[in-house]
């Protein structure tokens, strides 16, 4: 089903094309959500909500628009209607937790059997990069995730969250100045070469 | 050539590629004529480079195949939640709310004229004859009523049961959720014709207590065979949020006022969940 049929289907409240929207999007939804809210549960429940306000307000759905770009600024509403209800930031978690994160999303063994070292660094480096995110608000963690990750243009991000560019350049450049700061500057990112493009 | 400023502005850009080349030409005469801007653009580019070394943890495939389903559940829920009319509670809060101030204080001041009236013909006269006031007639349980009742007990058994279960602590196997979903099955292949049988003015509140105890009922026989914790525990919440226990509890005080025949009664007290909150 192409883009289009995916529309009109919706739009029709066609129960298989909600069916291939959330077959379609459920991960960049949810990661969204994980990256916003900090932890699954939330982010489950963040994703959830996202595609039941779909489901019942299709109608606001301006044609023309990318599909896409309407989700993920649902999905960035939801979760900051979230952090709003839960107070702002996402509760702190220990370094043990965030190891563990670490190893776990580095797909390695919980107790690290393969190359121990190798392990632990690599770990550590994902809890250095979550503890970073953690000092970016809301809306710059939002800007920086959905052009670094999702690759999203910095045009296609201002309108996808209804902002100027001058401020999602503003934001972005404010989260890598932040995440720069956070892990310890060019002296203490050993091993990565500084040209990016 | 353009300026330290110039150049902070378009940093973004060039770091994301999306400088034109024109553009990207002056951007880098800059940073070959200044080691400051071209220290920043090098740090911020190391950033990047680590931010890519990013992992997110992935849920694993049993949480993605699931993912339809938990979602289609919770639309259930929020359907039957919104197509409901509203509760009797909060209809009398939303017309009193929007009463004028004095009205209510009227209404308050004639209540306990009301009270004091009462109070005093009882004492003048304690034996309440030739007082005035009716006593109310006390009506036999319809048959409808009776199975209804009956209805909403076994459904509280078969609740208490998965409510009160703690995985952490109990034997899985002693839970017998293949034994709980036959039941409901057969418990929501009842209700539709208990619903249908009380039609008459004043069942309405035991009429929607039954559709809930339905859609339970039917969330309970669809849960995935084997020990579906995540259903369990979404079903738990259910019960939880939309007062099922306190919505039976009412329902039988009522019946009890009203002399109805209890079918528990004969068997004793169903114990209370263990927990205040599930």
């Amino acid at each position: 089903m192409d883009e289009n049929a995916l529309i009109e289907g919706l739009a029709r409240s066609d129960p298989r094309a909600f069916r291939e929207l959330v077959e379609r999007y459920k991960k960049k939804v949810f990661y969204l959500a994980l990256d916003m809210a900090g932890n699954p549960i939330d982010a489950e429940d963040i994703s959830q909500e996202v595609f039941l306000k779909v489901y019942r307000s299709f109608a606001t759905f301006k044609r023309g628009a990318k599909i896409g770009s309407w989700l993920y600024r649902v999905t960035y509403n939801a979760s900051i209607d979230h952090l709003r209800r839960k107070g702002a930031a996402p509760e702190p978690v220990g370094d043990e937790v965030l190891e563990a994160r670490g190893r776990e999303a580095a797909g390695l063994p919980r107790g690290g059997a393969m190359d121990p070292a190798a392990a632990v660094e690599s770990s550590q480096l994902q809890a250095r990069i979550t503890r970073a995110l953690e000092k970016v608000s809301p809306q710059e963690k939002a800007v920086f995730l959905l052009r670094h990750y999702d690759d999203l243009m910095l045009k296609d991000i201002a309108a996808t969250l209804g902002l100027s560019i001058g401020s999602v350049k503003s934001y972005l450049f404010r989260a890598v100045r932040k995440l720069q700061k956070e892990l310890g500057g060019p002296a203490a990112i050993s091993g990565v070469e500084a040209s990016h493009d | 050539m353009i300026s330290c400023r110039a150049s902070k502005d378009r940093m973004i850009e060039a770091l994301y590629g999306e400088l034109d080349r024109a553009e990207k030409e002056r951007f880098d005469d800059h940073l070959r004529s200044c080691p400051e801007c071209a220290s920043e653009y090098s740090a911020l580019g190391a950033t990047l480079k680590l931010m890519d070394k990013r992992e997110r943890p992935d849920p694993g495939p049993e949480f993605w195949d699931g993912y339809w389903d938990r979602l289609s559940r919770r639309m259930l829920w929020e359907a039957t939640d919104e197509g409901r009319s509203p509760s009797l509670a909060a209809r009398f809060v939303r017309v009193f709310s929007r009463l004028p101030r004095w009205s209510l204080q009227a209404a308050g001041a004639a209540a306990l004229l009301l009270v004091g009236i009462l109070i005093g013909s009882r004492l003048i006269n304690p034996s309440g004859e030739g007082a005035g006031v009716e006593t109310a007639t006390v009506s036999a349980p319809s048959g409808a009523v009776a199975q209804a009742a009956n209805y909403i007990e076994r459904s509280k058994v078969l609740l208490l049961g998965l409510v009160n279960h703690d995985p952490a602590t109990e034997d899985a196997y002693a839970f017998d959720l293949g034994g709980k979903k036959a039941m409901s099955r057969e418990l929501a292949a009842q209700a539709p014709a208990i619903r249908g049988a009380l039609n008459e003015r004043g069942q309405k509140r035991l009429r929607d207590l039954v559709s809930d105890l339905e859609i339970i009922m039917m969330q309970i026989a669809n849960l995935e065979s084997g020990q579906d914790v995540e259903g369990v525990e979404l079903i738990k919440q259910g019960v939880d949020r939309r007062g099922i226990f306190l919505k039976i509890d009412l329902d039988r005080m009522g019946r009890d006022a009203r002399g109805a025949v209890d079918p528990a009664s004969a068997t004793g007290e169903t114990k209370l969940p263990r927990k205040n909150k599930i």
